[in-house]
């Protein structure tokens, strides 16, 4: 204890005062060992909350129907946009290298949304 | 990075983030000594109870882990709820616990004493001692003892101490005085003559 003696009377019973921190040194010095005490805690704690099994299934078609609708919503958009990438690429000259990077690139996308989106929790 | 090696801050964010099972059992590994060995004296020396009322410390702090806010050292958050979890506990029993202990006083009062000297590592003092200190600590009221074991078992400052039995810091000064009225009498084999 860090404080000073609180009055003559407290000041007079410094031995008493030796015991107690004789005793806590003692306690504090001696490690109990874990003897399985951490297991038996880590036992009775709640399970963790699992996500229902139909949660991605769910939500992969969520996002779909929402993208369809989107699409649908909004037709002549894509429709632009569609014809505008083409003629950027019908403009540009690609090699076979190109092509070959940019399946690549699309497929590696393609299998890391697959691989987060089908992760285990 | 191995659980070992982080700080109980970091161990703490694992749990509270990621429901990071294995960064608690570190806490509690790290900590059950501490805590255990408190409860062994606040319930003056019952280990079984002391162990199952730790278990249940550390079932509350893994509960109540997001409503930690690192204003104080996370072992003075488990004291805490440790010496509430025994507080709660003796007052269900506090009846059946009173009638044993003043029972098991009075039953060795008279008998063998130690010498009154308190310095050196001797493991037999130190042993008797801590026998001793059981009960006379079960003569003191919950609150007294509970002071006592902060300040002098957990080298608490009387502030900490109060944060710790969230009561103001002159409630625990008089707890402490009290309880040392009380254990002057209890403890004077040890006094030195």
């Amino acid at each position: 204890m860090n404080n000073q003696p609180l009055s003559p009377a407290a000041a007079a019973d410094d031995w008493l005062d030796t015991v107690l921190h004789a005793d806590g040194r003692e306690h504090r010095a001696a490690y109990l060992d874990d003897a399985g005490f951490t297991a038996r805690v880590m036992t009775a704690l709640p399970a963790p909350a699992a996500m229902p099994a139909w949660r991605k299934p769910a939500l992969a078609l969520l996002w779909a129907v929402a993208g369809i609708a989107v699409a649908l919503a909004l037709p002549a958009t894509l429709v632009d946009v569609a014809h505008d990438v083409l003629r950027l690429l019908v403009g540009q000259r690609v090699s076979l290298a190109g092509i070959a990077a940019g399946v690549v690139a699309l497929g590696s996308a393609t299998w890391l949304a697959a691989a987060l989106a089908l992760r285990e929790d | 990075m191995a659980e070992s090696s982080l700080t109980d801050a970091e161990l703490i964010a694992r749990v509270v983030v990621q429901d990071d099972r294995h960064a608690f059992s570190e806490l509690v590994r790290r900590h059950q000594s501490a805590v255990r060995a408190t409860l062994r004296r606040l319930t003056a020396g019952n280990h079984a109870l002391a162990d199952d009322i730790a278990q249940e410390t550390f079932m509350l702090a893994f509960r109540n882990l997001r409503s930690f806010r690192q204003e104080s050292k996370f072992s003075t958050w488990l004291y805490r709820i440790a010496t509430n979890a025994y507080l709660a506990d003796a007052r269900r029993r506090k009846e059946e616990l009173l009638g044993d202990r003043d029972a098991g006083v009075a039953d060795d009062e008279g008998g063998d004493v130690p010498s009154a000297e308190t310095g050196g590592p001797d493991p037999a003092r130190a042993a008797t001692l801590s026998l001793d200190m059981d009960r006379a600590l079960a003569v003191l009221s919950e609150g007294e003892r509970a002071a006592i074991v902060q300040c002098y078992h957990n080298d608490l400052s009387h502030e900490e101490a109060a944060q710790v039995l969230n009561c103001p810091v002159g409630t625990v000064k008089t707890h402490i005085l009290r309880a040392k009225q009380k254990l002057r009498s209890r403890l004077a084999a040890w006094k030195p003559h």
